[in-house]
């Protein structure tokens, strides 16, 4: 078991930068989920912790020990590849026992610890076949058994689900839980999937454009987003963010205004042009003053999404219970719940304007 | 439905009419070569023999150096081969998985020589042959193959080392192998067939080179087949056709049996070979 | 920001080390090889050199003025050019045709793949012996089969007059070389998706019109590629030429290798000959920085 932390560090392609200042502290025993859209620098930091890229400048430790100038084989780590980069000249048992044979293990304990990993794994009956013989759900179990047969202090998963059927995700992310929490190793995970990171990770480290935005428990990248570009990106469909002008306790937009609870907002707000956010389900049509039409509603079955227009032209999202009876082109007066509003500063990742201590936390079922 | 199955008559009948007019001259090479000296100089030619000889190839073997030049293009072919595929893999490995200054630079120079005329290179080439004592040798002409094989080769390799997934050495680095590690428990085995294939190509290029042959070996104890067999159409005294053409059929040989078993190894060479687009 | 130290870590710095260690052997070769006989070339071309005694004085630009205002090297190019057209031509009209008909279903299709890629494997020696045997103007099938039926009256002299030797030239060129065209293009055959030719008949293209709006656009790319790789190739062509018919008669299939070699040790002017390469090379270098260009791009 071991922290992992990342001290101001810098990772550049040329000219390039993928990645500025980054400063992550993982405690030991940990979850991580590092999220984020393609291309935001997580598979860059995961790579580095590997020691498969290495930092243009600041420092990467495990287990309290600087490890920059550490082969990635000596860092005791494993890594579990997208592509799950089995060896494809080898069978699974040998696979499996490769990280043993290049420690110099006996291959009567490497048996052993094969066998055992393999167990674990439910992965016996298919030890002499070649990966290229196997399903995807079962290479990625090989890839599994390959990183936790030599019980490394940090496992490392980079989209490990991605290239399964949506069926066997959800399997799969129901053993990487309970792998978790049998084996209590500090594991760091990539995904751009946000489902993946919500329900797995103790914390998520939401990531953007070379840059840290969040690093928090789900719950709190949720309810209490960092910024506008995490309170866009966590949740489907994703909070609506409407631009408007500030003054005093009046949020104006479309022609409109909406009164605030300014103690639930930071004190020296001035008067200007703010964004306010809302999550569709704290959307409530049919109460409060703001005229809007209805554009389009999805049925989902167990709920439904409308797309509402404001007079102005401004699209929101409003998410309500399946049951109700909603037309396309209906008139209608909406409103937000006053705990759930949020106050962003203008920009793409303006930072969120709510004093956390007032937290509008909403317990998860009376949305 | 009758239309179609005309369409796919008359389409067969044209392609295997051009197929075998383009196959007629090595058709004819061979029947040449099993004529005997009394058929072969008739007029009309008979376009199949009336009787089938080997004399020629008896001969061949018996009465003249075809074995000595044989043996030579095989060392020869050999040598380079095992010599550039050697070179070629380590520094493809190089090219394609290191990163340092210069590589992009050098990646560019392989290019612009895989594509240099040899006729530019033979006369220096000589020079320096005949100035550290080698003419005449067949290290001299192994090293000459050097120059259009090693850009060749490393070319080739090039485009196959970038097909196995880097992954692959990045997951046997996290599993606590060294480079070199990596690359022999890992690379090697997935760059295998691109090894037998771009190491047929080299020994067929090589098997096949004449320049360099002409100008820096001039005695039959050293000359490769191309030269040598070239040798046995200008000094006779009258040509005999028939025992040529049984020299060109023995001199094919290694290609026929690379052709018969190995083909699939000669098409993907040339995919990597910068035909891509 | 300026401050942010920038050390490279010890790790990079060995990997980088076991990069330039892994390349220095071809690295080495090559400027034995290849760079140093590449200089040594651009060297030599400035003196006036004697090849059997290898004895030779400074000369200044006068190669080049020769080069220049000689005949020879004029002659050769166009030579060069004439020999480069001709059996590109041939070898991508032949070449596209034969694949075409190759990615049909035909009878034994490894087969005659097979016999058709045959020729590209085949030494050049044993090529040039066969069809000189083939052009024999005595006993030679050329003649014979043309005469049987009924295209020739006479025999022909293939090789030894113009303009039979260049069409000869070309004919034997495109014959071994096209099989490069018909595998280059049957792989990308191969590749083009079936659904471009659905769409293309539920729109009511017929077959030609097909090829013309489906097949050919999608080999675009790689037929310029294989023109340019091929035209390089042929331009250099030397063991092919010079085998068949030395250049000759006198020089009219004389092309620029061709020409460089006769220099050099026919007519035992190094120097000469060194400058001619260098001038062979400067008109070879456009195509290569084109194609260079195109490769460089898609890697």
């Amino acid at each position: 078991m071991a922290d992992v932390t990342l001290t101001n560090v810098r990772k550049q392609f040329g000219t390039f930068v993928a990645l500025e200042n980054l400063d992550i502290e993982i405690k030991s025993g940990e979850f991580v989920a590092l999220l984020g859209p393609s291309g935001c620098g997580k598979s860059t930091t995961l790579r580095m912790l590997a020691g498969l890229e290495f930092p243009t400048s600041g420092d990467i430790s495990i287990d309290g020990r600087v490890v920059n100038d550490v082969a990635p084989g000596k860092r005791d780590i494993a890594m579990v590849f997208q592509s799950y980069a089995l060896y494809p000249h080898m069978s699974v048992a040998e696979n499996i026992a490769y990280p043993l044979k290049k420690r110099g293990v006996s291959a009567a304990d490497r048996k052993v610890a094969v066998q055992k990993a393999a167990e674990l794994l439910q992965l016996e009956p298919l030890l002499d076949r070649k990966p290229k013989q196997l399903s995807g759900g079962q290479q990625q179990r090989v890839a599994l058994g390959r990183a936790l047969v030599r019980e490394p202090k940090v496992f490392l998963l980079d989209e490990p689900l991605s290239n399964l059927d949506a069926k066997l995700r959800s399997y799969m992310r129901a053993e990487l839980i309970e792998l978790h929490r049998r084996l209590g190793k500090t594991m760091i995970y990539v995904t751009h999937d946000q489902l993946e990171a919500m329900t797995m990770a103790n914390r998520i480290a939401v990531m953007h454009g070379g840059k840290l935005q969040q690093f928090d428990t789900p719950d709190a990248v949720y309810n209490r987003p960092a910024n506008r570009f995490v309170a866009s990106f966590i949740g489907t469909p994703s909070m609506n963010q409407l631009e408007g002008q500030l003054d005093g306790a009046l949020f104006h937009v479309a022609g409109h205004s909406i009164p605030l609870d300014r103690t639930r907002f930071a004190d020296d707000l001035g008067t200007g042009d703010y964004a306010l956010g809302v999550r569709p389900e704290f959307v409530a049509i049919g109460d409060g003053e703001l005229p809007a039409k209805i554009r389009l509603v999805e049925n989902t079955g167990h709920e439904q999404i409308v797309t509402l227009e404001l007079t102005d032209g401004t699209r929101l999202l409003a998410r309500t219970d399946a049951a109700r009876r909603l037309d396309v082109g209906q008139n209608v007066q909406i409103g937000f719940h006053p705990d759930a509003i949020h106050l962003f500063a203008p920009g793409e990742e303006g930072p969120r304007l709510n004093k956390n201590d007032a937290a509008s936390v909403i317990p998860m079922r009376s949305r | 439905m009758q239309r179609s199955m005309l369409q796919g008559v008359i389409v067969n009948l044209v392609t295997w009419t051009l197929v075998l007019l383009i196959a007629f001259p090595l058709l004819w090479m061979i029947i040449t070569s099993v004529k005997p000296q009394t058929e072969l100089f008739r007029i009309p030619p008979t376009w199949f023999p009336e009787t089938i000889t080997f004399e020629h190839y008896w001969r061949l073997l018996t009465e003249t150096p075809f074995l000595t030049y044989f043996r030579n293009s095989v060392v020869l072919a050999t040598t380079t081969t095992i010599f550039v595929v050697a070179l070629g893999t380590l520094g493809a490995y190089s090219l394609v998985r290191f990163k340092y200054r210069g590589r992009e630079t050098l990646a560019m120079l392989v290019l612009f020589t895989y594509l240099l005329p040899s006729v530019v290179l033979i006369i220096p080439l000589y020079l320096m042959m005949v100035a550290i004592g080698l003419s005449n040798t067949l290290v001299s002409l192994i090293l000459a193959h050097t120059t259009f094989a090693l850009p060749y080769a490393l070319w080739l390799l090039r485009s196959f080392m970038e097909g196995v997934p880097e992954d692959l050495e990045s997951a046997a680095l996290v599993d606590g192998a060294s480079r070199m590690g990596a690359f022999r428990d890992i690379i090697l085995p997935q760059l295998l067939p691109g090894i037998i294939s771009t190491a047929l190509f080299t020994f067929i290029l090589s098997w096949n080179e004449y320049l360099y042959a002409l100008v820096l070996v001039n005695s039959d104890s050293v000359a490769p087949l191309t030269t040598g067999v070239m040798s046995m159409l200008i000094s006779a005294f009258n040509i005999e056709w028939s025992l040529l053409m049984a020299a060109s059929v023995m001199m094919s040989l290694p290609l026929i049996v690379v052709f018969a078993f190995l083909q699939s190894y000669l098409t993907s060479g040339f995919g990597a070979g910068g035909v891509k687009g | 920001m300026i401050a942010t130290q920038t050390i490279t870590p010890r790790l990079e710095r060995s990997y980088a080390r076991l990069g330039v260690l892994l390349i220095a052997p071809t690295i080495l070769v090559f400027s034995l090889v290849i760079v140093y006989p590449l200089l040594a070339a651009i060297y030599l071309s400035v003196f006036s050199i004697y090849t059997p005694t290898l004895e030779g004085n400074f000369v200044g630009a006068a190669n080049y003025v020769k080069l220049l205002t000689g005949k020879a090297f004029w002659n050769s190019l166009g030579v060069t050019l004439i020999w480069t057209v001709g059996t590109l031509t041939l070898q991508i009209v032949f070449g596209v045709g034969m694949a075409l008909l190759l990615h049909q279903n035909i009878w034994f299709r490894s087969l005659a793949r097979s016999l058709v890629l045959f020729p590209y494997f085949l030494s050049t020696v044993v090529a040039v012996l066969v069809w000189r045997w083939l052009f024999n103007d005595l006993y030679g099938a050329m003649n014979h089969g043309l005469m049987q039926l009924g295209i020739l009256d006479l025999p022909l002299d293939w090789l030894g007059s113009m303009p039979n030797a260049m069409i000869g030239v070309i004919l034997v060129g495109a014959w071994k070389y096209f099989p490069f065209v018909v595998i280059a293009v049957l792989a990308r055959l191969q590749t083009i998706p079936e659904h471009l030719y659905e769409a293309a008949k539920i729109d009511g293209a017929g077959p030609i019109a097909r090829f013309w709006d489906v097949t050919l656009p999608q080999l675009r790319n790689v037929l310029v590629v294989i023109v340019l790789l091929r035209a390089i190739w042929d331009f250099k062509e030397f063991d092919l030429i010079y085998l068949l018919t030395g250049g000759g008669p006198v020089t009219s299939t004389q092309t620029l290798s061709l020409l460089v070699y006769q220099e050099a040790f026919g007519l035992n002017q190094m120097g000469q000959a060194a400058a001619y390469s260098v001038g062979m090379m400067l008109v070879m270098l456009v195509f290569m920085v084109v194609y260079i260009r195109k490769t460089g791009k898609e890697g």
